[in-house]
């Protein structure tokens, strides 16, 4: 009990802290900083239009967010969400612009599956050679994402083109795409949403109910006394790999089905990386990971209605780098709240 | 009487004013790019001061932020009395523009470096002729290279940057033509518009291939490459546009970059031999201006040298140092603009013109 509360305590004192930060940051450049903390949450949920933005934002970055945090719990560090993503997000377009004829029920998941088989393949490369060779998957993943990169690219620009030149896929057949669960305006809410919460379900079920879960999160703790316990490491390291991926990949399918509706050059953005930090400050706990990327989504959601009162965008952006810096450095966090629990 | 009358309703209006707002909406590259957000917003921004009206610029973060940010700027026009004007900046907006424009028919919205896929009454969309201004620049570095190379770094292959390398590799090829001296490009992408670090790392391992010369099509990348170039010639020069110049004058080689979009010369003095621009600027304030004065009308502006919607740059810091080298490229540059205002040469905007293209008829005035 005690010590769930000390890992819910650290991120919130973490966004305390970094708001007071931030509202100095916002003070010095004269602008107040209660009227621009009011139109961050008024931009964030505000109005219908305003949560479901938030929500759209926040879907790829759980995704993301269970990837990396999946990745921790198994010890290994996960930095190639990002190109799994791009990989998985890739072959869904690839499959669903040119397989058009499927009905709805037979396209949605099995274009969610191309997408999370290419993102798992694509981090199971780096598993395989973490296991085999010992070779360090955060360097392995890092090329992968350079190797995504441009592959898009060249799709992008070439076999997937639009014929219009511009760097996009075609628009994936109406089929594939996901069901809309609210409209408002130009903005749609899809089901991609619902996809991510049942993702984090999967995930705690998969670590705290079944043995190969209990065999990944032990190779986690200790590889060593995994091993003479009679757990295969190298085996269990590509297992986590592949489902950390192919939770990357159902975020890149998420954002194609759900948003963008096409493969778009940069469709990754950053997200994967932004899993990172999410994952950092949910405590690679599915649930806190929930929470983590609704924050963080709401944070740049409304960041964008700060904008209007002429607070700019990179305070939100300070914001999160103080919060993700203050949970990774969360003793720092603990010291403080330890040394206020002796002078009570 | 009357006149009483005319002076009391001016002197109401000038009061209260009109109510009217222009927002722009930038793409990831965001403000601080010098060259095609700031440009767009320098537009907007003089339209603004001499309307008297306020202007708002709003940045997106990520493409997702493209329908809300468009959105949002829509709702806050469509509460000014008088409405207003939204500038949608970059070709990948194309989607969420189209999107968020049939949602607001009464405000007006305007485009720059892309036109929406049908016309719509309330858009307009402004498109540049990039090849007639990288031909210039094509020319020039043809001319100002010792090694004969020349490098071009685009950021992703969309049609505006991909108009710019058919009218630089246009310009290489007439110098070809008409000189006889041989010069090859070395073309190269970052795949993005926002990291000039990746400008950097292309343009670095571009000279090492022997380029000297570097065209940069590749919005806030280009900035890493005019800073490798600077580091370049610092290293043989020294720091500073009189050193520059003098090394320059006295005829050794050094690296150079060509601006884009904006007159970038000014970034690094010396170093940024002449910048390829396009009215950005002037489509931001005729945007505005149109919108304010009802002559808005949706559909397609074409700006090319004709329209002085391209040009290249002053040369402000780089002139002595071109005509040094070669003496002639400038005059013959006016010609050659001349005969493309003319229409007896096309300067082409795709890969298959670009292959016809051939300035072999053409004969320099002595």
């Amino acid at each position: 009990m005690k010590k769930m509360f000390q890992s819910i305590a650290v991120p919130v004192i973490a966004v305390v802290i970094a708001l007071v930060i931030s509202a100095l940051v916002i003070l010095a450049i004269g602008k107040n900083p209660i009227e621009a903390y009011g139109s961050l949450i008024h931009g964030a949920f505000g109005n219908q239009q305003a949560i479901i933005d938030t929500l759209i934002k926040s879907t790829p970055l759980i995704l993301t967010g269970l990837a990396v945090g999946f990745g921790f719990r198994a010890g290994v560090f996960n930095i190639g969400a990002e190109g799994q993503m791009g990989i998985g997000a890739l072959a869904a377009a690839t499959f669903a612009s040119n397989f058009g004829g499927l009905p709805p029920a037979i396209a949605i998941p099995l274009t969610m599956l191309i997408g999370m088989v290419a993102g798992a393949g694509w981090a199971a490369i780096a598993g395989f050679l973490k296991a085999k060779t010992g070779a360090h998957e955060v360097v392995t993943t890092i090329m992968l994402n350079s190797i995504t990169t441009y592959i898009a690219s060249f799709m992008v620009t070439g076999p997937l083109a639009t014929g219009y030149g511009s760097p996009k896929s075609p628009e994936i057949s109406t089929s594939a795409q996901l069901p809309i669960l609210m409209r408002v305006g130009a903005m749609e809410l899809s089901s991609g949403i619902v996809i991510a919460i049942l993702a984090a379900v999967f995930m705690y079920v998969f670590l705290n109910k079944t043995t190969s879960g209990y065999e990944i999160k032990a190779v986690g703790f200790n590889p060593y006394a995994a091993e003479y316990g009679g757990i295969s490491v190298s085996k269990n390291v590509i297992l986590a790999m592949a489902i950390s991926g192919a939770l990357a990949g159902l975020a890149g399918v998420t954002e194609l089905m759900g948003v963008h509706h096409r493969f778009l050059g940069e469709l990754a953005g950053g997200k994967g990386f932004d899993g990172i930090s999410i994952a950092l400050i949910g405590q690679n706990n599915p649930i806190g990971i929930i929470f983590a990327a609704i924050l963080i989504g709401a944070l740049r959601t409304g960041s964008n209605e700060m904008q209007f009162m002429g607070v700019s965008k990179y305070i939100v952006m300070i914001t999160q780098a103080i919060v993700i810096f203050l949970v990774a450095a969360d003793r720092i966090v603990r010291a403080i709240y330890a040394r206020k629990k002796v002078e009570a | 009487m009357k006149r009483f009358l005319v002076i009391a309703l001016l002197a109401v209006l000038f009061t209260f004013g009109f109510s009217f707002k222009a927002i722009m909406v930038t793409d990831t590259g965001g403000l601080g790019d010098k060259s095609f957000n700031d440009g767009t917003w320098a537009g907007i921004k003089k339209a603004g001061e001499e309307l008297k009206i306020e202007t708002k610029v709003v940045m997106s973060l990520e493409q997702s932020d493209y329908v809300p940010n468009l959105t949002k700027a829509a709702e806050e026009v469509l509460k000014e009395k008088d409405g207003g004007v939204v500038f949608a900046v970059g070709f990948m907006m194309q989607d969420a523009l189209e999107k968020v424009a049939k949602q607001y028919p009464t405000v007006y919205f305007a485009c720059i470096d892309f036109t929406p896929s049908s016309t719509l009454p309330n858009v307009i969309g402004f498109l540049f002729k990039e090849q007639e201004a990288a031909f210039s620049v094509g020319y020039i570095a043809a001319a100002m290279t010792k090694t004969g190379k020349v490098g071009f770094v685009g950021g992703i292959a969309i049609p505006p940057v991909e108009r710019y390398r058919y009218g630089y590799e246009a310009g290489v090829k007439a110098y070809q033509d008409l000189k006889g001296k041989k010069v090859t490009v070395v073309r190269g992408y970052t795949n993005e518009f926002s990291d000039p670090k990746k400008g950097k790392d292309l343009a670095i391992s571009q000279f090492s291939q022997g380029v000297d010369i570097i065209f940069a099509a590749a919005g806030a990348c280009g900035n890493g490459v005019i800073e490798a170039a600077k580091e370049k010639s610092e290293k043989l020069a020294g720091k500073g546009l009189e050193n520059i110049k003098k090394y320059a004058l006295s005829g050794k080689a050094l690296y150079y970059a060509i601006g884009v979009d904006v007159d970038q010369d000014y970034v690094a003095p010396g170093v940024v031999l002449t910048s390829a621009t396009k009215g950005v600027d002037m489509a931001g304030y005729y945007g505005v201006k149109w919108a304010y004065t009802g002559q808005f009308k949706g559909g397609t502006q074409t700006l090319g040298l004709k329209e002085q919607g391209v040009r290249i740059s002053q040369l402000t810091y780089t002139k002595e140092i071109i005509d040094k080298v070669a003496p002639t490229v400038l005059k013959e540059i006016d010609y050659l603009q001349g005969l493309i205002l003319k229409g007896t040469i096309t300067i082409p905007d795709s890969e298959d013109a670009l292959k016809a293209f051939t300035v072999k008829g053409v004969k320099l005035p002595k």
